[in-house]
């Protein structure tokens, strides 16, 4: 699971819950993938996002200096910016490890990087 | 001069003994008849049999020629060889020698080669002939004298109109009331200004001893069908709302064979000419029956044995009653009626047993045909792959029920994550380096207001209510922002547009190219299906590139290896419109665009700005 798919997922669904987001992330391996840096697709895609879970993924991943904790006001102009918010939503491949629910405590668990976001029938 | 005829007679031998061998070859897979090197009273003709014309005539003829006795003769249908039984070792020594390489009885004068043989095949004698008829069939031999037979020909003739129908294997001509063949049923409301012949009058009270059971007493529509040699009528069964029982066919001009079939179980009829035939009950409603193109019929002689017949042209005139009405026969296989009323009952059980049969007969499934099913999904569907060409930079396209992901490369451009519930499915994907996760299409765990595209393909036909798949278009207008818009396909019982059919349709080569037909294939199908045990509420079991006969059917899915497992899958396939009145239960959502793609009902819509309150 990349940082930008995590960005978007919630815990709402569960009965009883109600913003579920954003979800408590757990590493337990990860992997780093090379991909392609294109600053206008970064900087486009930053208003799509959630930033408190921005941040709250750079320091689940251990990249907090590198990501401040409020969205600047601008960002096209800071290509470096640009260039660790890919590497943080792009580049780390979350293999094992787990999402919680803010409200519930539920585990998620990631297992071969795919987040298993399926409910019980009772859950929901 | 000399030496050269040598080579010749030599390189003749060879070409013959080469032949025999590859026959005996042919002879031994078929029917597993060894040769014989030593002389037997059994003897094959290798290369000359009912296939390629040689008649039983022909051939005692031929035998009889040598001088030696036969006592039996194995003609075999549909093989290019037959067999000839001895009456001693003798009289098959002269016939081998008076015959092998010399008989010309082949096509064309060919040739026959002989061979002795160890016995005669198993099959031999146990012909299609001695299997009783269907039920409700009969065959009324010289029903007309030759005088009626010109009487009646001359009658349809001379009505002024040519056979104004020229279908792909015969010409048609009709009274009373039109067979429209694209819908396969008449328009009551249309009556043809030519009714019944009425020179077909003196027939009804000749089947007055059978008529007393029947549904009707004197027929108000008249097919004529005119036959040249090699014509045929693939394999059907006369609409069962269209008409009621019995069906009457009367054979004028010259013999034909006429093949009916039930699943598995095969009846051949020769129908002579100025016969009638009555096809009732079961007969009528739940055989399909058929003549094969071809030029030469088999059929049985007195002795039991099988001969050949050459076909020559042939009128029938097919009488029937129009039913105007549903049938409630109790044949249900082939009756459309039956086959298509959706019983309020079943879509309240549907949805008490959607869980667990959405569980039983999709997901664990899809788990179970993951990979093989994912091969089979590589081309992404060109509308789709424009629908999400239309995406800006960096938008955000989410692809609920993604299989194995192939709608996320289409466009590069975008952010597409994909979410199915299928983990064999998702593995796949993963390994492409898709962004994925695992959920429900009821319960898509993605923030409200959050996505700029969304794609469900072929996804919601699998939930068994209505409510379900309300409730999965819900889920999509909930996570589009605002503005954001979202394609839906779903599998439609329409496969047929403008008389075109789907790709899914067009790949039922068999029937394509007439070698069967829907019906017949469904029944073989039926009964395949027998043996299934079904833990829900009992959905009839589709068969496969044929035109859907229910909403709610389980399709078949053959998997590829050596076990060729059938699993099915649940499916709800969606009536015209039926999508977009889903759609129009959402207020926040607006339909854009509402079309028809292969098979498939589609719909755009879009998250309204302002929703309404």
């Amino acid at each position: 699971m990349k940082l930008s798919t995590y960005n978007f997922l919630t815990s709402m669904a569960i009965k009883g819950v109600k913003v579920g987001f954003p979800l408590k992330l757990t590493i337990s391996k990860k992997e780093l993938v090379e991909t392609e840096f294109n600053p206008t697709f970064v900087e486009r895609l930053l208003p799509k996002l959630d930033w408190s879970a921005v941040y709250g993924a750079a320091q689940v991943a251990e990249l907090a200096e590198d990501i401040p904790a409020v969205q600047p006001e601008s960002i096209a102009d800071n290509e470096q910016l640009l260039q660790k918010l890919h590497h943080l939503l792009f580049e780390i491949d979350v293999l094992e490890g787990q999402l919680e629910c803010p409200e519930t405590g539920r585990i998620f668990p990631i297992t071969d990087g795919i987040p298993n976001m399926l409910l019980n029938e009772d859950e929901v | 001069m000399h030496v050269e005829q040598q080579q010749q007679i030599v390189n003749n031998a060879k070409k013959a003994e080469k032949k025999r061998r590859r026959c005996l070859a042919i002879i031994k897979s078929d029917c597993d008849v060894s040769p014989s090197d030593t002389p037997t009273i059994y003897l094959a003709i290798l290369n000359v049999g009912l296939s390629n014309g040689l008649t039983e005539e022909r051939l005692l003829e031929a035998a009889a020629q040598t001088g030696g006795s036969i006592s039996e003769v194995a003609m075999l249908a549909g093989k290019s060889y037959c067999f000839l039984v001895c009456s001693t070792l003798e009289d098959s020594q002269l016939v081998f020698t008076g015959m092998h390489n010399v008989a010309t009885i082949g096509q064309l004068g060919a040739v026959a080669y002989l061979s002795y043989v160890q016995a005669l095949p198993a099959l031999a004698g146990k012909s299609e002939w001695n299997k009783p008829l269907p039920s409700g069939l009969i065959v009324l031999p010289d029903f007309v004298s030759e005088a009626e037979e010109e009487t009646l020909l001359k009658s349809i003739a001379d009505d002024g109109r040519s056979h104004e129908g020229t279908l792909k294997h015969r010409k048609v001509k009709h009274f009373g009331y039109e067979f429209l063949y694209g819908s396969n049923n008449v328009d009551p409301t249309r009556p043809l200004d030519q009714p019944v012949p009425s020179a077909c009058d003196f027939l009804w009270p000749r089947v007055g001893n059978f008529s007393s059971s029947w549904d009707w007493s004197k027929p108000d529509q008249l097919t004529v069908n005119e036959y040249e040699p090699g014509h045929g009528i693939p394999p059907h069964v006369d609409t069962h709302s269209a008409f009621f029982d019995p069906i009457l066919s009367l054979s004028l001009q010259s013999d034909v064979v006429m093949d009916f079939r039930r699943g598995e179980t095969q009846v051949q009829v020769k129908l002579p000419r100025r016969s009638l035939l009555i096809m009732s009950g079961e007969a009528r409603y739940d055989w399909t029956h058929c003549i094969k193109p071809k030029h030469i019929d088999v059929v049985p002689t007195p002795t039991g044995s099988l001969t050949t017949q050459v076909r020559s042209k042939r009128t029938s005139l097919t009488f029937r009653r129009l039913r105007r009405g549903c049938c409630n026969c109790s044949y249900p296989t082939l009756c459309d009626s039956q086959q298509s009323k959706v019983p309020q009952e079943l879509s309240t059980t549907l949805a008490d047993q959607a869980v667990s049969l959405e569980q039983q007969n999709v997901h664990e499934v899809y788990d179970k045909i993951a990979n093989h099913f994912s091969e089979t999904r590589h081309t992404p569907w060109p509308q789709v792959a424009q629908f999400l060409d239309g995406f800006d930079t960096a938008s955000v396209v989410l692809d609920v029920g993604c299989g194995n992901g192939k709608y996320l490369g289409c466009n590069a451009h975008v952010l597409a994550i994909g979410c199915d519930r299928s983990q064999g499915l998702l593995a796949v994907g993963r390994q492409r380096g898709q962004h994925l996760f695992r959920c429900d299409c009821l319960n898509v765990p993605v923030r409200s207001s959050s996505i700029d595209g969304c794609i469900s393909i072929a996804v919601i036909h699998h939930l068994a209510s209505a409510e379900r798949r309300l409730g999965a278009l819900r889920e999509m207008a909930r996570v589009l922002r605002p503005g954001g818009r979202a394609l839906v396909y779903v599998w439609a019982k329409e496969q047929r547009r403008n008389d075109k059919k789907s790709a899914y349709l067009r790949q039922n080569k068999a029937v394509n190219k007439e070698r069967t037909t829907e019906q017949v294939q469904r029944q073989k199908q039926q009964q395949q299906m027998e043996k299934q045990p079904q833990d829900h509420v009992a959905l009839p079991v589709h068969t496969n590139r044929t035109e859907f006969q229910q909403q709610d059917v389980l399709v078949p899915w053959k998997t590829k290896d050596e076990q060729r497992t059938t699993f099915l899958r649940y499916y709800h396939v969606f009536e015209e419109q039926e999508l977009e009145k889903l759609v129009a239960q959402l207020p926040e959502i607006e339909l854009k665009r509402s079309y028809y793609d292969q098979g498939n009902h589609c719909v755009i819509f879009e998250r309204k700005i302002q929703p309404r309150p």
